[in-house]
């Protein structure tokens, strides 16, 4: 039935001055598996870009080497470039640490620091990289608080433990405490997949309405969440990439008959 | 492996085959009957009436499926064609229910068929492209649309001739009108065979063609 | 017999087996118990916890005894802490596993020959005299490795998810263990911590070639010291029948401080729970 004829793979050489972030030839192992193959990847600034495939396909170990946090797993190697605005972050001279704050991440299991009061939390970012000097914590706190759509939940219990709250609210206290730092880029590993269907989509409206101060790339194993919040989505297979484009494209008419084996429930 | 959305399209994918066979018989007979000079119009308001209720059926199938399974890609598509074509196989009942009624009032009565050359030729190109049209379906062809198109633009030519000639002759203002309706009808019933050749069209290659 | 009745017997059986050996297992225990308060507790005044053995007290033994924990604690914590750190934070190296073995076999060291080698580095060695230095090295070899193992398992416990948390802020690994990490295995180290100290409390072995033991007070780090172990083991070689209650006196000190300690764990880790 499929009459198509098109390329199938996306192949980006040059490297894009106008992207936020952009991998060239990206290559991951875990000793000696390889996690990513030679992954070629735009993520545009200010908007959402999902990436999306089946279980061990890659999305995570991609996502950890846009912040540097796959080098920190032993055995980990890596090979190519990512490079956030036009500059390589794994060149010799560049500090990860440094990375990391302008890259910020969210995980799958929210984890607040458990001996910290929901303020600390949020502040702990400032506070434990030195970068709150001159600053007025109870207004960034605040401000972060707001943007993630916690704030009028919690702002009388600001001194309660992190832990005391429900997981969509957990959630999104790591979004705040993420968001506080001002990073550029916001990394999210399947935010949603522990929490129920209200929490859920309460952070999805969050996504969409960060993409306007931040670059937002998300990991979702749920297609429909990919294409509810996100403006590009990629899928990635066995480690490869397969297919790279704007979310309505993708989701009405995929140039891949993997894409649409996999988006259609086909196999995976 | 056999999704659950599986079980659904094809409920709803012979649902809209039926439907084309019988908006297929309802055309074939009002031509048959109109050129024969036979009153069809009960069978052919039958055939019509079926293909209303089962325009219904197909868009309550297509409505379940999406909000149980929110297909995407190429079911999403097939979804969102299929309930264009029930329209139009629904159409070509209609129209051909038109024609036998047109028919039966003013046939007994008057001369429908002015010219027979230029009818028997818009009939045979609206025959042929409605069985076309339902071939493509069952065969899930996108590129008839393109001779689709083609027959499209040959039966408007000879429509427009044939309207030209009855400006020009002076005729009973019942025969002028009877010829009138039914090669409106037929014209009619060939722009809606393109459309399900664009539907179609659109399943197979994900584009929006609009080739009328 | 139908095959419910005999199964019904069988687990019986087996149930009064377990309760007979759990009462024979807690004997000894309450045996023990009963006999040091039974004997102890008579010996208990304001006098025979705070004045010299001339005086009829054993204030020097616990002055000792505090002396050594507080000796050791101050150099043996930080030590233990730290390795322990090491070894949860640091340590997926092939030097740390070798690090670990030799940590677990001196836990189970035999704490005589502890004493001895104490003996023959520090009393023989550098100090040149029996010295509470002496003991407080000895027992820091017991209690190092006792609080390095604690702390790493204690470390273990914090999920990872916490360290990556900290780290995806671009927190710097040093400050990750230190203001993320050891906060959040508090309960865990003060638990360690504090068997620790309680288990070389009570250590003898250690302490008869290193502080010898003493009538009197601290005499300064150059002199042998008492401490409450060789005080009742002393004590109970002694054929008069006055010093041997004196003996049993001790014990139930000696008893009362290790039973206080555990109780501090106790309240410690309740107070987690409930968090």
């Amino acid at each position: 039935m499929n009459n198509k004829n098109k390329e199938t793979t996306v192949n980006i050489e040059q490297v894009r001055p106008d992207a936020k972030m952009q991998s060239i030839t990206l290559n991951a192992w875990f000793g000696s598996k390889q996690a990513l193959k030679e992954i070629n990847l735009t993520v545009e600034a200010n908007a959402v870009t999902a990436i999306i495939g089946p279980s061990g396909c890659g999305k995570s170990t991609f996502i950890r080497c846009l912040n540097r946090m796959h080098e920190l797993v032993p055995n980990a190697r890596m090979s190519g470039q990512v490079l956030l605005d036009g500059k390589n972050i794994y060149s010799n001279e560049t500090d990860p640490v440094q990375i990391r704050r302008r890259v910020g991440m969210v995980f799958q299991k929210p984890n607040p620091f458990p001996t910290m009061s929901i303020f600390d939390n949020v502040a702990a970012g400032l506070k434990l990289t030195g970068t709150k000097k001159g600053q007025n914590l109870d207004e960034i706190v605040k401000k972060s608080l707001q943007q993630a759509t916690l704030w009028d939940e919690v702002k009388d219990d600001l001194k309660k433990p992190g832990t005391s709250i429900s997981g969509g609210q957990q959630q999104r206290l790591c979004i705040a405490r993420a968001i506080a730092l001002q990073p550029e880029v916001i990394l999210m590993d399947e935010p949603c997949s522990a929490l129920d269907p209200v929490a859920t989509a309460k952070i999805e409206e969050l996504i969409v309405s960060l993409k306007h101060d931040y670059t937002v790339v998300i990991v979702t194993h749920n297609m429909q969440q990919a294409a509810r919040v996100s403006d590009f989505t990629t899928f990635l297979y066995l480690g490869e990439l397969v297919e790279y484009g704007d979310t309505r494209s993708m989701f009405e008419n995929p140039k891949s008959e993997i894409t649409e084996k996999y988006i259609t429930g086909k196999f995976g | 492996m056999s999704r659950l959305l599986d079980i659904g399209l094809e409920q709803l994918t012979s649902i809209v085959l039926k439907m084309g066979e019988a908006a297929e018989k309802a055309v074939r007979t009002s031509i048959a009957g109109f050129m024969g000079g036979q009153d069809v119009s009960e069978q052919v308001s039958e055939l019509s009436e079926m293909l209303v209720t089962m325009t219904v059926t197909v868009e309550d199938k297509a409505f379940e499926l999406i909000v149980k399974y929110q297909p995407v890609a190429s079911d999403l598509r097939i979804i969102n064609s299929y309930m264009k074509i029930a329209y139009d196989f629904e159409r070509y009942g209609r129209y051909a229910w038109d024609i036998s009624l047109t028919h039966q009032r003013f046939a007994a009565s008057r001369k429908c068929v002015h010219n027979e050359d230029l009818m028997g030729k818009i009939v045979d190109k609206t025959m042929h492209m409605v069985r076309k049209s339902i071939e493509a379906l069952r065969d899930n062809n996108g590129e008839m649309v393109k001779s689709l198109a083609e027959t499209e633009n040959e039966v408007d030519k000879i429509y427009s001739a044939y309207l030209d000639i009855l400006a020009e002759t002076p005729l009973a203002a019942e025969d002028g009108i009877c010829n009138l309706l039914v090669i409106r009808y037929l014209e009619r019933i060939a722009d809606h065979a393109t459309y399900v050749g664009e539907a179609i069209y659109y399943i197979a290659t994900g584009e929006k063609i609009i080739l009328r | 017999m139908t095959n419910y009745i005999l199964r019904k017997f069988k687990n019986r059986l087996f149930f009064i087996l377990c309760a007979v050996c759990v009462v024979i297992a807690v004997i000894p225990l309450l045996s023990i118990l009963y006999e040091v308060v039974s004997r102890g507790a008579p010996q208990l005044s304001i006098n025979f916890i705070t004045q010299k053995d001339a005086d009829g007290g054993i204030g020097p033994a616990i002055q000792g005894t505090l002396i050594l924990i507080g000796l050791t604690s101050v150099v043996g914590i930080p030590l233990g802490v730290l390795s322990g750190v090491y070894l949860a934070e640091f340590g997926n190296n092939k030097y740390a596993a070798s690090i670990r073995t030799v940590n677990d076999v001196l836990t189970e060291f035999p704490s005589i020959v502890v004493g001895i080698t104490a003996f023959g580095v520090v009393v023989l060695g550098i100090m040149g005299s029996y010295s509470p230095l002496a003991g407080a090295v000895a027992l820091s070899f017991i209690l190092i490795p006792i609080v390095a193992r604690t702390t790493e398992e204690s470390l273990k416990l914090v999920p990872n998810s916490v360290r990556e948390a900290a780290l995806a802020l671009g927190v710097h690994k040093w400050r990750t263990t230190l203001s993320v990490v050891l906060p959040a295995a508090k309960g865990g180290l003060v638990t360690g911590t504090l068997l620790a100290i309680a288990r070389i409390a009570g250590e003898t072995a250690p302490l008869i070639m290193t502080v010898l033991g003493n009538a009197y007070f601290f005499q300064g780090f150059s002199s042998p010291m008492d401490a409450l172990p060789l005080r009742i083991w002393r004590d109970s070689l002694q054929p008069y029948a006055n010093l041997q209650a004196q003996g049993w006196g001790a014990a139930l000190v000696l008893i009362l401080i290790v039973l206080s300690l555990n109780i501090a764990v106790r309240m410690a880790s309740r107070g987690r729970l409930r968090r």
